[in-house]
């Protein structure tokens, strides 16, 4: 996933989500900060308005929220280095990730009972042992704390972001995209937790529900990668993107040109029945267009930034049709075995 | 001491449960309260010599959720 996307995500719906589950920890650690305020302020006997100092037990929670992810990523990026997962592999973590997001935007909107299943719930003995930090909290250590403890309570997004970090297979990869998450969900989290005491029920709901939609979008965009990392014939982008080549001419020839945007081009038509090698070009590429996967032969390559690397296919038959995609799942494209030999320039 | 569990139809996250179960350091007499938001219950395991149903019940509905004793 492209950092740009985990920071944006992190922006909007894992704002949100982490409001719902995280939010109450916070306020009740700025609850009793606001109280002491409050008693110091009386007790001083000032005439000037009350004014709670909560910013900064605010950004102590943020940052240690940030550490703490940043750390589980680079964690959850080793283990997948370890795992060494395959398109495959990849694919039905995607699924997965996919359904547990459409499973947690239809519990949102309250369709069945088992949906309630796909939130994860804490060991009691583990929030009852946050709970009693956060209401002692005065120091800046406990919000410090409080932000580390959040790793135990992720929301769906953020549980969602932590598999993707598990399905980068790089620990380096895994920190930068759960730091790029947990830094696109402070701005929103810091608002609404300085505004907290002046948020009411009504504007939880109204927030619930623009997380369910933007959970189900996410869900059906993750199970559409994985359709395509798996190779399938069918997801609703590689049916986009093919309808759009096949407005253009049959494009033939023995290379690929990856690009910034994908594949060119998207639809290549070959000889069957013979043994081919084509060449995957980049020119200054740096998309994840460069990291290429064709499932069906089980393919998998990195390509550098600029050069041309040979890819040798095995003979097809006629009509055949080869899928492939960059790791990521985006950019769907095929090749296609439809012509004879002689048609080009082997 | 006695267990009760009480349903709570109107939570809505894990957090929820999380709320409920901050009805330990509030009521008087409460040894324990385990709440899930998958069973939409809360289990409570109190001294009925200093807690009554009814104050268990209010003490939810201020934390704004309905209790119906089972």
């Amino acid at each position: 996933m492209d950092l740009i996307v985990a920071f944006i995500t992190g922006l909007t719906t894992g704002g949100l989500g982490c409001l719902a589950v995280q939010g109450g920890l916070l306020t009740s650690t700025l609850a009793h900060q606001i109280e002491q305020d409050m008693q110091a302020h009386n007790g001083a006997g000032s005439t000037q308005k009350f004014k709670p100092h909560i910013a900064q037990p605010i950004l102590f929670f943020l940052l240690a929220k940030l550490i703490a992810y940043t750390i589980l990523g680079y964690l959850l990026g080793a283990v997948g280095s370890v795992l060494q997962l395959t398109s495959l592999m990849r694919a039905i973590l995607y699924f997965a990730i996919g359904i547990f997001m459409i499973g947690n935007g239809l519990r949102m909107f309250n369709v069945h009972p088992i949906f309630r299943y796909f939130v994860i719930e804490p060991p009691s003995s583990l929030t009852r042992y946050i709970r009693r930090k956060s209401k002692n909290g005065t120091s800046f250590f406990t919000p410090l704390l409080l932000g580390t403890l959040t790793i135990f309570l992720p929301c769906g997004v953020t549980q969602a972001m932590m598999a993707t970090a598990l399905g980068t297979g790089s620990p380096t990869q895994g920190a930068v995209l759960m730091f790029s998450f947990i830094l696109g969900t402070s701005p929103l989290f810091f608002s609404v937790a300085y505004f907290a005491t002046r948020l009411g029920s009504a504007i939880e709901k109204y927030f619930t529900r623009i997380v369910a939609v933007t959970m189900l979008i996410m869900g059906l965009v993750q199970v559409d990668t994985g359709l395509n990392l798996s190779g399938a014939p069918f997801s609703f982008s590689r049916t986009v993107s093919i309808l759009q080549a096949y407005a253009l001419p049959a494009q033939t020839g023995m290379s690929i040109e990856v690009t910034e945007n994908g594949y060119s081009p998207q639809i290549l038509h070959l000889p069957a029945n013979q043994d081919l090698t084509i060449e995957w070009v980049t020119r200054n590429t740096q998309s994840c267009a460069r990291s290429v996967v064709v499932p069906d032969l089980e393919y998998q390559e990195i390509l550098p930034v600029t050069g041309r690397i040979k890819f040798d296919i095995p003979a097809q038959e006629k009509g055949a049709i080869i899928r492939y995609t960059c790791s990521m799942g985006m950019y769907p494209s095929q090749l296609v075995f439809d012509l004879e030999p002689t048609e080009t320039n082997q | 001491m006695i267990k009760k569990t009480f349903k709570i139809p109107d939570m809505t996250c894990s957090n929820c449960a999380m709320k409920l179960e901050s009805l330990e350091d509030i009521l008087d007499g409460v040894k324990e309260i385990n709440a899930s938001y998958h069973r939409l219950e809360m289990v409570i395991e109190y001294d009925n010599s200093k807690l009554t149903d009814e104050q268990i019940i209010t003490a939810v509905r201020k934390k704004g959720y309905t209790a119906i004793a089972q």
